[in-house]
């Protein structure tokens, strides 16, 4: 057999089939390693190409569609199938092949994406997966009669196992075209697609360059029919959309609508059940029926082929626990909570080791810098803690992406969301949104990043919209300061009852702002929820690693660029400009004055002994040389906070502190806690440490400190600046107001622009202003 | 079957055993009559294979009444109530054989 193109070209195959039909799996197996994930440009749909020699020297450049269940309907993902199909794309070449996987446990269904496949003319190769799972689902069908029945190889495949994949090479090199079927339409339709034809064949008269189908239609009139077909049922691909408009064609088109309509028949509904009739019509014959199981009960009336499994398979088995009333939402809650522990507590540590890691290597290259400096702040204060703010998320998102891609593999994915969808549809959300959300109380990034898995771009949104409000976990240092310090003297239960009351409020904005945006598009009709739900398997490792391999590898690409360069940018603020010499020389002294006034006094404050090994003068031995230690090491160390603090307050960031102070003062906070409050952009948990170091109050780790000053901090009138009611507005500032940079950079690659970073920005703020604004005020007046 | 008989969505669907796949109960079938709705949504059940008088079973309800699961054309496919409201079926009673 002739093969398609000179032996030394590279072939373009493009993957079609639908989703859960293990046409990933096959390409994974195609390609291995030789893997490019991109975005076709203009819209979030993953692009996935790779290359896979089929030939001793010939190599294939495969395209991975999205999958899809049809190439006419409208989400993102089926007119980019449809596109590259056609080779409409000026990205992406047209392909030269077109391998169709079929999950044979699902024939009926994934053949019509075939028949519409058939209708492109492109040279074919069906690659049958799934013949395991077949068997006990009552649908076994023998490759060679399916092959025999369409016109085109027919490959039985085992991706994981790599069986079939080298006669799927040779079928890809001896493609051809399947004979196009006469298509079931009623006489009625047909007869006004010849009239169609023939005014597009008037068109082509006058157009040279043809209209791009296949030129290996055999019959004129099929194709023109085919075409007429497409223009029908309402298909405007940019190909042929500007046929439409023009005469003849365009009133042909508009006489045969209102004809048919006249008679009861709706073109596009015709189309998709000629298809589905043609496929049953498949089934109909011998060959098909005899190659069954015994014990298949199948009735064949009319071309009508319905099934019913001899026994349940396993998968519906698991389903009888899983999706039960009672013991499917206790497997759910226990599946959650495991993953939800794993990553709030498993990822801690992790993370430390992370910054470890970055520290210490950040420390052997900055001993090549300049021991002092701007440079070698630059570095270790700027690049490294930038770098280490970026890679630090990488366990959780890992971790997150390891869970994500074993539940979606194995099939529980559909499970989680058919059990939550109920109740996240009233707030005009979905159930494939609850892992994502639940993944928010650890850390919205990787949460917002899992809303890949929602195809329904609206609903992905509303998701990615309101995932901050899951109170992450950065926000519990800064929870913990407040509520230790200043609902102090509460009863330990009420402490928690504030602390989860901080959590719920998190999750009631989330509701109330999903709900505006369920009401926001009230003009639009609501999104369906239509569902498969796929049979249960074992995940495959391969697949599962490269997922989180690729998602990590993404964040760390995309992400990672922005949130590096805002942390450089708020480090300079928190540095520039710099006191000078003879200012910090005041200040270390005027520190050292105050620790001889305690000295003298007789007394230490225990925060200056921390980490000293040393005791109060009192207690302590007399023993002039370990005092003067003793006194030498706290000088130094007080010293040392007082300049950092009277550095910070100098910096753009500490003027920044003060220039706000009058647009927050309403909501209770002082030029501090503004200081704070930007320096928490980084990170929510900077918070704390900003107070720290603005207060002069000693180590991030020990706060007793901090929380020492900051209750005896007081304006100049001798009110307190700290109250119990500051701190109840600056809870739910935290709760509300997004604030964290990496979060903004993630929304803004996932969502592909930054329009909605920001949108989401100024009403998260604006909404923590006004609310935050009236407990303040109206707490005031009790 | 002709193939006059495609296409036609002015079927009376009203007929006195005609109930839409909502109503259908756990471990009831029912044969597809017709699907309305907004072209989007009708587009696709139909192509999902909710035509041609398929047979479909309701499997099982989630635990909060909403989504609903059936069986079609030998695949498992859920469905808000609201969708399944859209799809007209003559049911059949349950697991006939002839």
């Amino acid at each position: 057999m002739p093969t398609l193109a000179a032996p030394s070209s590279t072939l373009v195959v493009a993957l079609a089939g639908n989703p859960n039909s293990g046409k990933s799996t096959l390409f994974n197996a195609l390609t291995g390693l030789r893997q490019k994930v991109a975005n076709y440009p203009g819209v979030t749909v993953e692009k996935k190409t790779g290359r896979c020699q089929i030939d001793t020297d010939r190599f294939a450049e495969i395209i991975d569609l999205p999958g899809t269940y049809s190439l006419i309907s409208r989400s993102p993902d089926e007119l980019i199938a449809m596109e590259v199909l056609r080779g409409l794309r000026p990205d992406t070449p047209a392909p030269d092949v077109v391998v169709a996987v079929v999950d044979a446990s699902n024939l009926q269904r994934n053949l019509y994406l075939v028949s519409q496949l058939i209708e492109l003319g492109r040279p074919m190769v069906i690659a049958l997966t799934m013949l395991d799972l077949a068997e006990p689902r009552g649908q076994w069908i023998s490759p060679e009669e399916l092959s025999k029945k369409l016109g085109v190889a027919v490959i039985p495949v085992s991706a994981h196992l790599k069986r079939g994949l080298d006669d799927l090479k040779r079928a890809i090199q001896m493609a051809k075209p399947a004979p196009m079927p006469d298509w079931p339409i009623p006489n009625a339709m047909h007869d006004e697609l010849v009239t169609v034809g023939g005014g597009l064949a008037i068109l082509e008269e006058g157009n040279r360059d043809g209209y791009g189908f296949s030129p290996t239609h055999a019959n004129r009139l099929d194709r023109y029919k085919a075409l007429a077909e497409r223009l029908l049922i309402g298909d405007r691909a940019a190909d042929i959309g500007p046929l439409s408009r023009q005469e003849p064609v365009a009133s042909l088109l508009a006489h045969a609508a209102s004809r048919l309509q006249q008679l009861g028949i709706d073109p596009m509904q015709a189309d998709v059940e000629a298809h589905y009739k043609w496929i049953e019509s498949l089934f109909g014959g011998t060959g098909l029926q005899t190659a069954q199981p015994p014990g298949l009960q199948t009735h064949a009336s009319g071309g009508r082929l319905n099934y019913q499994p001899k026994a349940t398979t396993f998968s519906d088995s698991l389903d009888h626990v899983f999706l039960h009333k009672f013991w499917g939402l206790g497997v759910f809650a226990a599946v959650m909570g495991a993953i939800f522990i794993s990553i709030f507590f498993l990822a801690d540590p992790l993370m430390g080791a992370t910054e470890s890691v970055i520290g210490w290597l950040g420390a052997q290259i900055g001993r090549l810098l300049p021991a002092e400096g701007p440079l070698h702040d630059l570095w270790t204060d700027g690049i490294v803690a930038g770098v280490g703010g970026v890679v630090v998320f990488v366990p959780q998102i890992a971790m997150l992406f390891l869970f994500l891609s074993i539940l979606e593999d194995s099939g529980y994915l559909a499970r989680a969301a058919f059990l939550m969808d109920k109740i996240l549809a009233k707030v005009g959300l979905n159930g494939k949104a609850f892992i994502p959300l639940l993944s928010g109380f650890a850390c919205a990034i990787p949460g917002i990043m899992a809303t890949r898995v929602m195809e329904n771009r609206r609903e992905r949104l509303a998701t990615i919209f309101v995932l901050p409000f899951m109170s992450c976990s950065a926000r519990l240092p800064v929870y913990a300061l407040l509520i230790g310090t200043f609902f102090a003297t509460f009863s330990a239960a009420a402490r928690g009852g504030i602390l989860f009351s901080m959590y719920a409020l998190g999750i009631l904005a989330a509701a109330a702002t999903a709900l505006v945006f369920k009401r926001s598009n009230k003009g639009t009709p609501r999104t369906p929820f239509i569902m498969e739900m796929p049979a249960y398997r074992l995940p495959r490792v391969g697949n599962v690693l490269r997922q989180v391999w690729l998602n990590t590898k993404q964040f760390l690409v995309k992400a990672g660029t922005t949130i590096f360069c805002l942390s450089i940018i708020l480090w300079a603020m928190a540095y520039y400009p710099r006191l000078g010499e003879e200012r910090l020389e005041k200040v270390a002294s005027q520190s050292r004055a105050t620790i001889d006034f305690y000295k003298f006094q007789g007394l230490a404050r225990p925060a200056d002994l921390a980490g000293t090994g040393l005791e109060p003068p009192g207690a302590m031995k007399h023993n002039g040389e370990t005092i003067r230690q003793w006194e030498d090491q706290v000088r130094q160390e007080e010293a040392a906070e007082a300049v950092a603090s009277a550095q910070l307050r100098h910096s753009i960031a500490g003027r920044l502190g003060h220039f706000i102070e009058p647009a927050i003062q309403p909501l209770g906070y002082d030029w501090k806690m503004g200081i704070g409050l930007i320096g928490s952009f980084a990170a929510r948990e900077v918070f704390v440490s900003t107070m720290a170091i603005t207060y002069g109050a000693g180590s991030e780790d020990d706060t007793t400190d901090l929380s020492t000053s900051m209750t005896e901090d007081r304006y100049p009138d001798g009110s307190k600046v700290w109250t119990p009611l500051v701190a109840v507005s600056l809870l739910v500032w935290f709760s509300i107001a997004m604030q964290c940079m990496s979060t903004i950079a993630v929304v803004r690659r996932e969502t592909g622009g930054w329009k909605w970073p920001i949108i989401q920005l100024v009403y998260m703020n604006g909404l923590a202003y006004v609310v935050c604004l009236a407990i303040f005020q109206f707490g005031r007046m009790i | 079957m002709s193939s006059d008989d495609v296409g036609v969505s002015t079927r009376d669907s009203r007929g006195p055993e005609a109930c839409s796949l909502r109503d259908l109960a756990v471990g009831c079938a029912g044969c597809v009559i017709a699907v309305t709705g907004d072209r989007e949504l009708r587009r696709r059940l139909l192509e999902m294979g909710l035509c041609n008088g398929a047979r479909v079973e309701c499997v099982r309800r989630a635990p909060f009444g909403d989504p609903i699961e059936y069986r079609v054309r030998g695949y498992n496919l859920s469905l808000r109530g609201e969708q399944a409201l859209c799809v007209s079926i003559d049911p059949q009673g349950t697991n006939q054989s002839a």
